[in-house]
């Protein structure tokens, strides 16, 4: 199955964009996304916490949905989906 | 009614919103709070455009530093209150409409007072806390709530309209961390000019509206985005309000 990962702002210059990935059924998507963000420490580190938690500020979304933080460990992956991976900004 | 001098100063837009979308702009009263990277932009777009009555709110003094982006205020002004920086300039620009400053910090004490009747409050801050508290504000006066914000060459806008869209805190429920932000002064000039064009639509009927939908600019790769946002049903802000309007119209 092939899923795209699309990191947005900051979080796309540490890790890139339009990730293709291929996870296995059943893959969470909380692990999908540590996974590909694991490959740069700093990316890794301004997406998750020290204990490996999201912060609390990320979006995320799947398929134009928004995906709660709290759920991104109990939801799936599926062929063909779409990841977006947001940090909003509060500059004015 | 225009006196012949507006109709000459905004011929070439009564083209788009004719008499009628012109006389509503000439009507309205917008509330920018902050007189910065975001609000200087807006502010003189909207000054030009004859919005009848611009309320600007800032507490800040003019620095060399801010030069490089917030465009009412020049080199002359470093010390000088934003307010009366970007008032003598607005003033200048358009002495056709009113233009009303305020020096001050908003807060949960003064917010609502600051605000009065202003038709819609467009988001200039630089953090999140006055944010969560103009969208509070914007959905107890039932007004709409332009949001921009920017850092480095990325930017985000929506344009929220309480009862309608999701608001601020359904979109974001946490603050990004507190920091000293990277910025050129374009990012908030672009940024800047959506909410204004938010502005200038949602008061002359014109157009539709950027609601229910986050606008992403990414300016390192020149590539515009939207991310689809949804209503958060248990939002403290706006969750309890759409129940209670519903029980209202069932009963």
């Amino acid at each position: 199955m092939k899923v795209k990962i699309r990191f947005f702002a900051r979080f796309r210059e540490l890790l890139g964009t339009d990730i293709i990935a291929e996870p296995s059924a059943g893959t969470a998507l909380s692990g999908l996304i540590r996974e590909i963000a694991g490959k740069n420490q700093e990316g890794y580190d301004t997406i998750f916490d020290e204990h490996g938690a999201f912060r609390e500020f990320v979006i995320l979304m799947r398929n134009g949905k928004r995906v709660e933080l709290a759920d991104a460990g109990k939801v799936t992956v599926a062929d063909g989906d779409e990841i977006a991976i947001f940090p909003p900004v509060a500059g004015g | 009614m225009f006196s012949e001098r507006e109709r000459e100063r905004y011929k070439r837009q009564m083209m788009l919103f004719g008499d009628e979308g012109q006389e509503r702009l000439k009507q309205a009263e917008i509330f920018i709070a902050g007189a910065g990277g975001l609000g200087c932009p807006v502010s003189l777009y909207l000054a030009v455009a004859g919005v009848g009555t611009i309320t600007l709110v800032d507490n800040d003094v003019v620095e060399l530093t801010n030069l490089n982006r917030q465009i009412l205020h020049y080199d002359r002004d470093i010390g000088k209150k934003k307010t009366a920086s970007a008032e003598e300039k607005l003033r200048e620009i358009n002495p056709d409409i009113t233009v009303k400053v305020i020096d001050t910090t908003i807060d949960a004490t003064n917010v609502d007072r600051l605000v009065g009747t202003a038709d819609g409050i467009v988001d200039a801050m630089d953090n999140f806390l006055t944010r969560y508290l103009l969208n509070e504000t914007a959905h107890k006066k039932n007004i709409p709530f332009f949001h921009g914000a920017i850092r480095g060459l990325y930017g985000q806008a929506t344009t929220i309209i309480p009862g309608l869209t999701p608001c601020f805190a359904c979109i974001f429920p946490n603050a990004p961390p507190k920091e000293v932000f990277p910025v050129v002064g374009v990012t908030p000039g672009l940024i800047g000019m959506i909410q204004a064009t938010e502005v200038i639509k949602y008061l002359t009927h014109d157009g539709k509206l950027l609601a229910g939908r986050l606008f992403v600019w990414d300016g390192r790769e020149a590539r515009a985005e939207e991310i689809g946002i949804g209503r958060n049903p248990a939002c403290p802000v706006c969750g309890k309000r759409r129940a209670a309007s519903t029980k209202k119209r069932k009963s």
